[in-house]
């Protein structure tokens, strides 16, 4: 009997101390990209994986990276804002604030350059950014890792995602950019008119989804050139354009903006031009986080435009202070923008804190 | 002496022994097309202000247009090629292809009906008429692509002040405002082992104050090709592809 006893404790001591062994096979991930949008390009030396995304998820939601452990990138990019931060300008953890509004991230995957000023030119350069950033999580990539090297768990993740033991900045950078581009907006009321205005094939769930007249008049004039004229800067399943622009906010821009990375005074006053979606979710609007409602951005652009020498030419009744939108006008547009609402997006919950 | 003929067959074996040479990898032709905006015959620099014959001061701000269905005699050479001063500089297209196969070229200013409203997400990832790429080029599945974009700002105004205070935005489309381009010769210019390249210019100068149909900034500063503005669209097409020409 005491034989026994004994065989089956140390059967038991010898499970308990059985390390979990972590194995470097990555699964390969496909996005569900929406049928209108264009394929992602995703880059060779990042390609998407189950384990690299699932550990992106965690660092996106990991405390530990600041300074104080109090601050992760959700803190500043919360879910039911559509990822970007209620406030004016984010704070940091020593109480420090920014001097501009933390972007919205949504299909980033598809964008070429990043921050409001486009200084990064991949996702993973962007990401490296706010982690040392003084006003931000201020807090060294080294420190903050070393944190979580100290969790088993995490280092078991890392090497799954990357075969690494010793990883570091670079590894975790790719890693949240891979999450990052699995965050895909494409299940809002606009995508079901996009689809129908181009007769394309609409899935069960599409069809049912009403859109109202005032809807469709709200689209039409976004698109009018005579109208709202949005579409030049936003069109496209993407409902942005590639480019940086001076939307007429200023006459004499305090921030340069993209002049600051080019040095090119012509870029003065220009910055990215972001997307729509989920534009109802994301205030306050504009760079600087100036507008509180999406009413204050409307009447902006009917009749608050000051002429610069850097405006966007397509704003082209700047001159006359905007498009002059009447009421009933402002209305309509405005709820046009309402359906870019993507609630599906903002409640997945692969994007949601996952501790 | 056993021991030195074994030597000296394994001497023998090891001088016959051959080199391997790797042959050097065969470099294949490639060609270019090159696009130089010139304002008055010198170079057009974007967001630098230029002089017209009545004093009128332009900055033009960007430059952008497509040219699809490029071939020759029957031989294909491009489905579609993309200029965009601003972002890509004066590059218009780069293939490996035999510079003597195109002794001369035409093709559309313009997207071609047949491209110009398919899906343009549905385009290659590295197809500049991919919505990603195309980005301010596309209106719309039913309008399709903006063709040629012209935009910048002028002083029109002869009231003593150097302000650049109208924005002008040309952009021409609609399957109806193709236009067949030829160039019935070209010129290759050889610019390295294997490298061809033809340029084209594009004079501003032509294009705006054409002799014969002259843009005026100040009254015509905008058209999207819509409905109550063909004759601008015309004219500021026909302009263009006067002002594209070979150098």
């Amino acid at each position: 009997m005491m034989r026994i006893v004994w065989l089956s404790t140390f059967l038991l001591l010898l499970f308990a101390c059985k390390k979990e062994k972590a194995e470097f096979r990555p699964t390969p991930l496909a996005i569900q990209i929406p049928s209108h949008f264009p394929e992602m390009p995703i880059p060779t030396d990042n390609p998407l994986t189950e384990e690299g995304v699932e550990l992106g998820r965690y660092l996106f939601y990991d405390k530990r990276l600041s300074g104080n452990d109090e601050m992760s990138c959700a803190s500043c990019h919360m879910a039911f804002a559509s990822f970007t931060d209620t406030a004016k300008y984010s704070t940091g953890i020593d109480g420090i604030q920014g001097n501009r509004n933390a972007m919205a991230l949504i299909n980033l995957g598809w964008d070429a350059f990043f921050f409001w000023d486009g200084r990064a030119t991949s996702l993973e350069a962007q990401i490296l950014e706010p982690v040392p950033n003084p006003i931000e999580m201020h807090e060294t990539w080294k420190n903050g890792l070393n944190q979580i090297k100290k969790d088993v768990t995490y280092r078991n993740r890392f090497y799954r995602a990357f075969g690494v033991e010793d990883f570091d900045s670079t590894h975790a950078a790719k890693a949240i950019a891979q999450f990052i581009r699995t965050m895909v907006s494409g299940e809002s009321k606009f995508d079901v008119m996009y689809k129908i205005e181009n007769n394309m094939a609409l899935t069960s769930y599409e069809q049912s989804v009403q859109i109202d007249a005032e809807e469709w008049a709200g689209y039409d004039l976004f698109k009018s050139l005579n109208g709202a004229d949005c579409f030049h800067c936003h069109n496209g399943p993407l409902m942005r354009v590639k480019k940086f622009s001076n939307n007429g906010l200023d006459a004499n821009p305090t921030d340069v903006g993209r002049a600051a990375v080019t040095n090119n005074p012509n870029d003065i006053g220009k910055f990215k031009v972001p997307t729509l979606r989920n534009i109802a979710l994301t205030a306050p609007y504009m760079h600087d986080g100036r507008f509180k409602t999406l009413d204050e951005v409307i009447e902006h652009y009917s009749s608050g435009i000051h002429p610069s020498p850097t405006i966007d030419p397509l704003i082209e009744f700047a001159g006359q202070g905007g498009v002059q939108l009447d009421a009933q006008e402002k209305y309509l547009l405005k709820k046009f923008l309402m359906t870019f609402t993507d609630l599906n997006f903002i409640n997945n919950p692969k994007f949601q804190d996952p501790n | 002496m056993k021991h030195f003929f074994i030597l000296l067959c394994l001497f023998a074996f090891a001088s016959c022994k051959k080199e391997k040479i790797t042959p050097p990898p065969v470099l294949e032709e490639t060609i270019e097309l090159k696009v130089f905006p010139v304002f008055g015959g010198s170079t057009l620099y974007l967001d630098s202000i230029y002089t017209g014959p009545n004093g009128e001061r332009i900055k033009v701000t960007d430059i952008a247009f497509y040219l699809t269905k490029m071939q020759s005699n029957g031989l294909p050479l491009s489905e579609v090629a993309y200029f965009d001063y601003r972002n890509m500089g004066n590059a218009l297209l780069s293939l490996t292809k035999k510079h003597t196969d195109f002794p001369s070229l035409s093709g559309v200013i313009g997207v071609d009906t047949s491209l110009n409203h398919d899906d343009p997400s549905a385009f290659p990832n590295e197809s500049p008429l991919n919505i990603a790429n195309a980005g301010p080029m596309h209106w719309g599945w039913n309008t399709g692509y903006i063709f040629i974009s012209i935009e910048g700002k002028a002083d029109t105004l002869v009231d003593g002040t150097d302000n650049l205070d109208v924005s002008f935005s040309y952009h021409i489309g609609t399957d109806a405002m193709l236009q067949p381009f030829s160039f019935p010769q070209i010129n290759w210019v050889q610019t390295g082992e294997k490298k061809y390249a033809f340029h084209l210019n594009f004079e501003l100068f032509t294009f705006f104050f054409n002799p014969l149909q002259p843009v005026n900034i100040a009254t015509e500063p905008f058209t999207h090709s819509g409905a109550g503005s063909q004759a601008l669209t015309q004219k500021i097409a026909e302009n263009f592809k006067e002002a594209l020409f070979p150098q």
